[in-house]
């Protein structure tokens, strides 16, 4: 018996052995699966997904099944140099890839690639699928659920209306039946009630007091209009124009917070901002989102050699001049003084009115900043005897009429 | 007496269309008084009223010759005694030799607080959103564009991040025609303060 049960535990150990084998070989004996990770996150996660999804090079499940690990730690330590020897395994990879390079990796050792390699198949062995699904119904409930959301909150807004005008409708058509039954239940004239109405309003209308009030409400309301009206002529105030391409510095601007100095690269040194010119939009619409057909229209640009017409949103007259780099490089103004929350617009508007009046109310009211520059020091002193205020930009010549006159 | 209500009923419906049709149109600049004042006579930077006949496509302004170099960037000295006297206006290195820019050049520019402070506020505006603010690659566009390498990840000479600057690489494109020269040799600057934190 006791020699079944040895010969038993002899038969059953390999088995154990067997059973236990690949477990530790993801973690314990192939690779740490934690270093992996922070490895793969900084070097490798910018170009290759754990998953079988191509992003920028390919995507990383089941590497170890379609290359030897001798051949992973050659071309991971320098590529340039396999494709260069003619290995054909990667020069196949190179020309799959539009002859892109990898960057190569000399400093991460076989252990470390090894613990990349483990991190890469715990990746992909449970957690995948966990990991898939959200993303997986994410993405569609994001695309649609926004619109929809609106749409939903739109027509309970619609409904509600209805129902109040419904409601006042009700009560103006019950409050005139009651006045009409009542006249005529009692009968005390006889006279119908549009009759009796025309009466009162004539009588109303012949009243002198009554009638000078309402022409002198009229007048001055006229006049209250007249004036607005002559004080908003060309002032542009809200012109948002329906642009060429429908492009959004709320996505741009807002949600990937690009600088504004990006593309409007002369803020800082000119007096423009300047419109970027399509090279810009290409630094990264040259690779994403090509297909989309507002950014086909710069690719069309492009092609033929066309301008894009772009409709100027802030005019001011020919008659007054303005630096951008003078206010944002020297004055260190911020772009939303003038523009608003430009990071907020789909559309951009025109926020500021660009009067006159508004102009000179920045410059009574803004200081100059003088710390750390010698050029104000003999001014900031001749400045001080004279006043207890701060230096403002009214006092350096602010006012000046030939300052934005001439 | 039905005329007289359908009477209503029109100055009703006349009423509300004459109210209505007061809405803000985005598309309209409002009332101009002598616009003749206002528009430019000289040729302007982005302001075109009228189609010009003798310029292709009626543009004002026309391209500069090709291979035109600005002036700004010829002679450049910095700071007193700090350097030579540095000619920046051309870079003739080609796209594809990115070695002959990582053996020949140095950086002409000194390195100091002040052109590291500048060097970080040009690449604030110019390279975090994809290379983020560590250089880790983690920009908030880097993450929509992939592909962005981690600083760490690279061995990053003067003459490698102006040339990649100047012409990209690999899925960078080129920036020079944004960052000039002098601009370029700051954030170079910085670019490796960053690898090296």
């Amino acid at each position: 018996m006791k020699r079944f049960i040895a010969g038993l535990l002899l038969f059953c150990l390999p088995l154990f052995a067997l059973a236990q084998d690949p477990a530790p070989a993801g973690d314990a004996a192939s690779g740490d699966v934690a270093n992996g990770e922070t490895i793969f996150k900084q070097n490798c996660a910018s170009c290759h997904n754990t998953s079988a999804e191509k992003s920028v090079g390919p995507g990383l499940k089941g590497v170890q099944q379609r290359h030897e690990f001798p051949w992973l730690v050659k071309w991971i330590h320098n590529s340039q140099a396999m494709i260069a020897a003619g290995d054909p395994a990667a020069v196949a990879l190179y020309k799959q890839y539009n002859q892109a390079q990898m960057t190569s990796f000399p400093n991460l050792s076989e252990t470390d690639i090894k613990d990349i390699l483990a991190y890469v198949e715990e990746a992909n062995a449970a957690p995948a699928a966990v990991a898939g699904a959200p993303a997986a119904a994410g993405a569609p409930a994001a695309q649609s659920g926004a619109p929809s959301d609106l749409f939903v909150l739109v027509l309970v807004a619609l409904l509600v209306v209805m129902l109040l005008v419904l409601g006042v409708l009700l009560v103006v058509v019950t409050l005139l039946s009651k006045a009409v039954s009542g006249d005529a239940a009692a009968g005390q004239t006889g006279t119908p009630f549009m009759e009796r109405l025309k009466g009162t309003l004539t009588k109303t209308a012949n009243n002198p007091a009554i009638r000078s009030a309402t022409i002198w409400v009229f007048v001055l309301l006229v006049t209250k209009a007249l004036i607005d009206g002559a004080f908003n002529v060309g002032v542009h105030q809200g012109y948002a124009p329906k642009q060429p391409i429908a492009y959004s510095h709320k996505l741009h601007a807002g949600e990937y917070k690009i600088d504004c100095n990006y593309c409007h690269t002369g803020a800082n040194r000119s007096r423009s901002a300047h419109i970027p010119s399509a090279n810009i939009c290409m630094n990264c619409h040259g690779v994403i989102k090509k297909e989309s057909p507002e950014i086909q229209k710069i690719y069309a640009a492009i092609e033929n050699n066309q301008p894009i017409e772009w409709v100027r949103v802030h005019n001011l007259p020919d008659f007054a001049y303005f630096n951008h780099a003078q206010h944002v490089n020297v004055g260190g103004l911020e772009c939303q003084q003038c523009h608003g929350e430009i990071q907020n617009m789909e559309v951009v508007e025109q926020r500021s009115s660009l009067t006159m009046g508004w102009c000179i109310d920045c410059h009574r009211k803004t200081d100059v900043n003088t710390k750390g520059n010698a050029y104000y020091d003999k001014l900031v002193q001749v400045h001080n005897e004279g006043s207890k205020e701060n230096l403002k930009v009214a006092d350096i010549g602010g006012l000046e009429c030939s300052k934005c006159h001439y | 007496m039905m005329n007289f209500k359908f009477k209503y009923v029109i100055a009703v419906v006349a009423l509300a269309i004459f109210a209505s049709s007061c809405g803000h149109d985005y598309n309209d600049t409002g009332v101009e008084y002598a616009p003749n004042m206002y528009y430019p006579v000289g040729y302007e930077p982005y302001r075109q009223i009228e189609a010009n006949p003798l310029n292709p496509m009626g543009l004002n302004m026309r391209l500069p010759v090709a291979g035109t170099v600005s002036r700004a960037n010829y002679d450049t000295q910095f700071g007193s005694g700090d350097s030579a006297k540095v000619d920046l206006m051309m870079y003739n290195i080609p796209r594809d030799s990115i070695g002959i820019a990582e053996r020949t050049l140095t950086n002409p520019v000194p390195l100091n607080e002040k052109t590291l402070g500048e060097g970080k506020v040009l690449y604030e505006r110019y390279c975090q959103h994809c290379h983020g603010a560590g250089g880790a690659g983690d920009g908030t566009v880097g993450a929509v564009y992939k592909g962005v390498p981690n600083y760490k990840a690279l061995e990053l000479n003067d003459g490698h991040v102006f040339h990649v600057i100047t012409h990209g690489k690999g899925r960078m494109w080129p920036h020079g025609s944004q960052v000039d020269p002098e601009e370029r040799w700051k954030i170079v600057h910085y670019v490796q303060q960053l690898q090296k934190q």
